[in-house]
């Protein structure tokens, strides 16, 4: 049995429509018309494989040009594609968003707390300055009794005088007089170092009210010359 | 366009919560970069605003009634950002791209076209607004500060003279910006009716930590720049009314009750006004002295100071300090006549008060109490006017 005339193929090259045209199928057998069956089939086979592996090779063409697509979208070489880039930068500015409202967030309760103890302070300097105020009242007060009662003390029992004289308009009423008037001295008394003791609280107070008018003076003196005046004192 | 499927998509949306917000501006400012310097730098604020406003907006969409006066006011308020009708477009792109980021699969045509529906009805009625309102007024007014006086530490009265004229009603708040602050605005009502030379009077209490009112009570001096608003609010006079009024002010709540009692002053004939004028301690009630004065001189007013932190004079007990410098001794009524109590509670001790109109305003809270005693007290809820300073005032 001849073979056809059939073109060399390698397993690399294509068949041409020229190979195609160029076949050449010996006769049949006597007495048989036609090509021969085996060559015809050989052939055919033949063609087939070669059209498999064109299919394969397109498919592979196919992939090769989608992936070559993806790269160029994803960017090769660092260029993206318009819609990638614009989801990165929308990304990027809330990442940097979020970072300022962070800081804004913190300088915010910073601030509040700031304030929250400077008006603590505040309340315990007022209350402390009350405080002292009522026991320097009471203070007097009780200083001022304790010597009250001595001078009442120290004058001897109405009983012991004589009737003082001519001044004592009636009888009975002399005791009363008396009494009067040692209430009053005894009044006198108290008021006296009452004021005495308040006086001094006073001053001390006040000496060191102006020690601490001072001292925000010169550290206000020390600070950056202000923008922002201290709290007013309050009249 | 379906309301139920725009309501639908707008919920599953907006329950990824901050972060559709975040989205939506950073894409603006990516596509717009001009457009981030109309905005603080701090953008948490924003973000609520914008998602709340959107909230309402979709609630609404089915309601017209409701929503396009909504959406007017929203359209006059953006003015004084400087918000134009070339920004419309921007912002409605970056809003269909954050829905559509968003929505994942559930985003369809459908959904999109709803979008694109509401959108422009909302930049329609918004900018229609924005621009009749400009055939009226001004984006802003600028105004220079004339005087500032600091009541307490942390209370100043402003004194601020607009550039051109500024027609409010009395009762009525605008927005003021400060420039050190510049794009924080912060709601102040007009503490005064209008006056010949157009000057308004701001109380300002300084809430710590927030970006405007400190620099207001602290940095603000005569001859300092601010800018306004156009007025707004609805706590103001019903001046078809002629019944006797009750004005229940709670620290700096004071200022449009006080602008109402000057309108009042100036009726032929004034009805019987009651002014509750409450603070946390006597220190608090910056204005007193004014507002005794003013009664001092007008029959028809009586005003009722109270304090709610401070124990009364007969509680405090001893012949201490206090009760020496309250000159009466500390006995029998306070000497300025200041009541002691939360102020819902004093006005409620001084009613009943049937047939009274009443303004309120103050802390949230105060108001809310306020209100709840006055209807116990005989005023119809309905005749009951408030206003409460939540957040616009830091």
């Amino acid at each position: 049995m001849d073979s056809p005339n059939l073109p060399v193929v390698t397993d690399g090259s294509r068949l041409t429509p020229g190979e195609l045209q160029s076949v050449v199928f010996s006769r049949a057998a006597l007495g048989r018309r036609g090509y021969d069956e085996d060559q015809v089939r050989d052939f055919l086979q033949y063609v087939e494989r070669e059209l498999v592996q064109i299919l394969n090779h397109k498919a592979a063409l196919g992939e090769e040009v989608n992936r070559l697509r993806a790269q160029a979208g994803r960017g090769a070489g660092g260029v993206l594609a318009p819609e990638d880039a614009h989801f990165q930068a929308v990304r990027i500015l809330s990442q940097a968003q979020q970072t300022a409202d962070l800081y804004v967030a913190d300088a915010e309760r910073y601030t509040r707390e700031l304030a929250h103890e400077a008006r603590l302070h505040r309340e315990a300097i007022l209350s402390d300055a009350k405080g002292r105020a009522e026991q320097m009242l009471e203070d007097a007060h009780r200083k001022a009794a304790e010597v009250a009662d001595a001078a009442v003390r120290s004058v001897p029992p109405p009983a012991a005088t004589a009737p003082s004289g001519p001044g004592a308009p009636f009888g009975p009423g002399g005791a009363s007089a008396d009494e009067r008037r040692h209430e009053l001295e005894r009044e006198i008394a108290y008021l006296r170092t009452y004021s005495e003791v308040y006086r001094t609280h006073l001053r001390s107070y006040l000496e060191a009210l102006l020690r601490n008018v001072d001292e925000w003076e010169s550290s206000e003196r020390a600070s950056v010359t202000g923008e922002t005046p201290g709290p007013p004192l309050r009249g | 366009m379906d309301a139920q499927r725009l309501k639908d998509n707008f919920a599953a949306v907006a329950g990824q919560g901050d972060a559709v917000a975040l989205f939506f501006y950073s894409d603006l400012f990516v596509r717009n970069p001009h457009l981030r310097d109309m905005f603080p730098i701090g953008m948490t604020g924003q973000r609520d605003k914008l998602l709340r406003a959107l909230g309402q907006i979709v609630a609404k969409v089915d309601d017209l009634p409701s929503l396009v006066p909504f959406l007017q006011q929203l359209g006059r308020d953006h003015r004084r950002f400087g918000i134009v009708a070339e920004h419309y477009p921007h912002v409605g792109a970056s809003l269909l791209a954050t829905l559509r980021h968003f929505s994942g699969t559930a985003w369809t045509e459908d959904v999109e076209s709803d979008w694109n529906a509401a959108y422009s009805l909302v930049a329609k009625v918004m900018l229609e607004a924005a621009d009749e309102n400009a055939l009226s007024s001004p984006a802003w007014w600028n105004g220079e500060v004339v005087a500032a006086e600091r009541r307490r530490f942390d209370i100043a009265v402003l004194r601020v003279r607009p550039d051109r004229p500024l027609p409010y009603t009395p009762g009525q708040s605008v927005a003021l910006e400060v420039p050190s602050r510049l794009r924080h605005w912060r709601y102040y009502s007009m503490a005064n009716a209008p006056r010949p030379d157009h000057t308004v009077d701001f109380h300002v209490r300084l809430v710590d930590g927030g970006p405007v009112s400190p620099v207001l009570v602290r940095a603000t001096k005569p001859g300092d720049r601010v800018r306004m608003g156009a007025p707004i609010g609805t706590l103001t006079l019903d001046e078809s009314s002629s019944r006797d009024v009750l004005l229940v002010a709670g620290s700096t709540g004071l200022a449009p009750l006080k602008a109402i009692l000057e309108q009042l002053a100036g009726r032929p004939a004034p009805p019987r006004v009651h002014l509750f004028f409450g603070a946390r301690d006597r220190d608090g009630l910056y204005d007193l002295e004014h507002l005794s004065k003013l009664a001092a001189g007008l029959p028809w007013l009586t005003v009722v100071p109270a304090v709610s932190d401070e124990p009364a004079p007969d509680e405090s007990g001893g012949h201490g300090f206090s009760a020496l410098l309250g000159s009466g001794g500390g006995h029998g009524p306070d000497p300025e006549g200041i009541e002691h109590g939360d102020l819902p509670d004093v006005v409620a001790r001084r009613g009943p008060w049937p047939g009274h109109d009443a303004y309120v305003c103050g802390p949230a809270a105060m108001v809310e109490a306020a209100v709840e005693r006055l209807a116990a007290s005989g005023v119809a809820r309905d005749r009951i006017r408030l206003e409460s300073f939540a957040d616009a005032q830091r």
